[in-house]
């Protein structure tokens, strides 16, 4: 059953980043989404993907992203 | 040797590190780039043709000990064929592209070490990872790992787009690193497909999975797998609807790195085109797909180089749209087309890296590349302007340059396949290209020298004269002996079909 | 009930679509890089669910199972270990489109990508 939550949630959580209009909350998002994404790689049989993709997408793409956005601006004027 | 095959990638990549690592000792970065370009064709000379399986993984129908230890279910079934490892293969075909492609890349380095004063080492390392993802991508037998180096060879592609001073050049990469990166993942889509039907990615394993029967080349799931893949390689070699994009990164990067980068886009060609023509060769519609584009890509970049007024756009522009002829070979299908498509592969190299430099030039005495602003160069540089209309005319097809020689085998294999009409388009595009290049060579060298003109530099550095008189020589010499290299690619065709 | 595999199926079906529409509509590049890093995840769990078996175990052979009940029932290795090098290649290109951004927005003082990118000559 964790599975098909899981999936939901993923997939609700790259909806919600894109609806976002602080960036930020849309980068925090992204890694919400990654970490489903790591934990359905554990459930499907790859526990070494899941954890390189635990690390990649539910750490470093979440904090190269907020990086970016504090370099750059917060709020997306139009979306 | 086939100890010396993988060489061939790992010695640039490592040398790319290392050029990396030395940025900004100025002398040591000149020196040890230069030996490394000089050694690259050395190790294509000195090796031999073959197979190279990585870890030793060869299948293991070869291998008849540990064949006999397994179940019968994998010993005496087609799974004792498939390659467990990455396979690279070397041969004819590979031996001459790879040789013109590292001479090329000598060429390039050693043009921009004599251009600037302070050698960079992050360009090298752009370089040098360019050339051994591509000669990966030609080498090796498995998609994915041709999708791996078609990544890494966007990625330096961009650097090197970057490494430039045009003031467009941040928005040009980022336009080509957006549609990368959605072309890279549906390529990955596709390969898994593939995957998930025949179990390997190794392109020999899949083709005899279709040619057995293990696979139906009619159910859905191979057809979108070819629809995926095709798109990938439509995105990665500039045809339509993506030549306005390919065309502009040319036109972006500096002269010499235009050069690599469209010696980069053709080896991508001719690696992925392969690879599609190996796998899908036995649905009916593929080559109407790929002569389609290809045609499209001719028609669309030829009419976009007649209306454009910026020098490097209209040479970016004919480059893409020369490789639709590579496309139209591929397309044919037939063992003739393959071959002239393959030699004019090699010849587009050489030629469009000879105007790319040879006009390059231009842009580095004048700094301008609008055409109706310059005239009247020929005053000083008659040397040049006569090598870039020799090349000029080898890449629209006068006799005897080596454009002539793989043109005049396209339109041969065109009439013996029954395609008379693709025959004649050809022919007229390349009426075409030799309008807009005479144009092009009017506007630069013979019109009467605007008064506005202002020659910044006077001499061209000695290294671009020598690299444009190298580039012109290989076209005469091409032009009269074709069979030099046409032998070694029809030796490859044939193993193939 | 569906079961694991093709709810897998569809969710990195999900995945690609959402990606896709994001980097195809949205103007802000920052959303558009976010698209395409769902594209890439997609495409990712797309191949890892290639690999899966049901009710299989983890492709690691340990010293109590036998090879031949082992071949019969683990997960397909092959792709977890494409998956492996294509998950950093995505993170690696995420991180120089980031860059390229950072550079135009100190240029053009927008991630509005009309404004970016339509202003070019293309």
């Amino acid at each position: 059953m964790i599975e098909y939550i899981v999936m939901i949630i993923g997939v609700l959580g790259s909806i919600l980043a894109l609806a976002q209009r602080d960036l930020l909350k849309a980068s925090i998002l992204t890694g919400i989404s990654g970490g489903c994404v790591a934990i359905l790689f554990q459930i499907l049989l790859a526990p070494d993907v899941a954890l390189t993709q635990a690390i990649v997408g539910a750490a470093i793409v979440p904090v190269f992203l907020a990086l970016a956005i504090y370099k750059t601006q917060r709020v997306g004027k139009d979306d | 040797m086939n100890d010396l095959i993988p060489l061939m990638v790992v010695i640039p990549i490592i040398a790319a590190i290392l050029l990396n690592v030395l940025h900004g000792k100025n002398s040591l970065v000149k020196i040890v780039s230069v030996i490394i370009a000089i050694c690259l064709p050395l190790i294509l000379l000195l090796s031999n043709y073959g197979l190279h399986y990585f870890g030793g993984h060869s299948p293991l129908i070869d291998n008849g000990d540990l064949l006999n230890s397994f179940p019968s279910f994998i010993s005496n079934t087609n799974l004792s064929n498939l390659h467990i490892g990455i396979t690279y293969y070397f041969g004819g075909l590979q031996k001459v592209m790879l040789f013109f492609l590292f001479l090329l890349g000598f060429l390039a380095i050693f043009t921009t070490i004599n251009e600037r004063k302070r050698s960079s080492g992050s360009y090298m390392f752009l370089i040098f990872m360019g050339l051994g993802s591509v000669t990966a991508m030609l080498l090796s037998d498995d998609i994915f790992h041709m999708y791996i180096f078609f990544e890494i060879a966007i990625t330096a592609q961009v650097g090197i787009i970057l490494s430039s001073s045009d003031d467009q050049k941040y928005e040009t990469a980022m336009k080509y690193m957006i549609l990368g990166s959605i072309g890279g993942p549906i390529l990955l889509t596709g390969i898994g497909f593939l995957l998930g039907l025949v179990g390997s990615v190794n392109i020999t394993d899949i083709s005899n999975a279709v040619k057995s029967g293990l696979i139906d080349p009619f159910s859905p799931v191979f057809l979108f797998s070819f629809g995926l893949i095709f798109f990938g390689w439509i995105y990665s070699v500039g045809l339509p609807p993506f030549h306005t994009i390919k065309s502009a990164i040319y036109s972006k990067a500096t002269p010499s790195g235009s050069a690599i980068l469209q010696a980069l886009s053709v080896i991508i060609f001719l690696s992925f085109g392969l690879a599609i023509l190996r796998i899908y060769s036995h649905l009916p519609f593929v080559n109407g797909f790929i002569i389609f584009f290809s045609l499209c890509g001719m028609i669309l970049s030829i009419t976009m180089a007649l209306v454009e007024t910026d020098l490097r756009r209209i040479i970016g522009f004919l480059a893409v749209g020369e490789l639709g002829y590579l496309g139209l070979g591929f397309g044919i299908g037939t063992k003739l087309s393959i071959t002239a498509a393959l030699f004019q592969g090699l010849n587009e190299l050489i030629i469009t890296a000879l105007l790319f430099i040879g006009f390059g030039a231009i842009l580095y005495l004048t700094k301008t590349s609008n055409i109706n602003k310059l005239g009247g160069l020929i005053e000083n540089h008659p040397k040049i302007a006569i090598m870039v209309l020799i090349g000029g005319f080898a890449m629209a097809g006068v006799p005897p340059l080596n454009g002539f020689q793989s043109k005049l085998m396209l339109i041969q294999s065109a009439l013996n396949a029954n395609f008379p009409e693709l025959a004649i388009i050809m022919i007229l595009i390349s009426i075409v290209t030799f309008m807009t290049f005479t144009k092009i060579f009017h506007a630069v060298y013979l019109k009467p020298k605007p008064q506005d003109l202002k020659i910044e530099k006077t001499l061209v550095p000695r290294s671009v004269i020598f690299s444009i008189a190298i580039l012109l020589i290989i076209c005469i010499v091409l032009g009269l002996m074709p069979d030099l290299v046409v032998k070694d690619f029809s030796v490859f065709v044939g193993g193939l079909i | 009930m569906i079961d694991v595999q093709t709810a897998a199926l569809l969710c990195s079906g999900c995945f690609i679509l959402v990606g896709l529409y994001a980097a195809i509509f949205l103007d802000n590049i920052i959303k558009k890089i976010i698209g395409i890093s769902f594209i890439e995840e997609g495409a990712n769990l797309f191949l890892i669910t290639l690999a899966y078996k049901p009710n299989g175990v983890v492709p690691i052979l340990l010293p109590d199972m036998s090879p031949d009940w082992f071949i019969t029932n683990s997960a397909y290795p092959l792709p977890q270990a494409l998956v492996l090098t294509s998950v950093v290649i995505g993170a690696s290109t995420l991180a120089v489109i980031l860059a390229i951004t950072m550079v135009l927005y100190k240029k053009h003082g927008s991630l509005s990508a009309s404004k970016i990118l339509g202003d070019s000559n293309e």
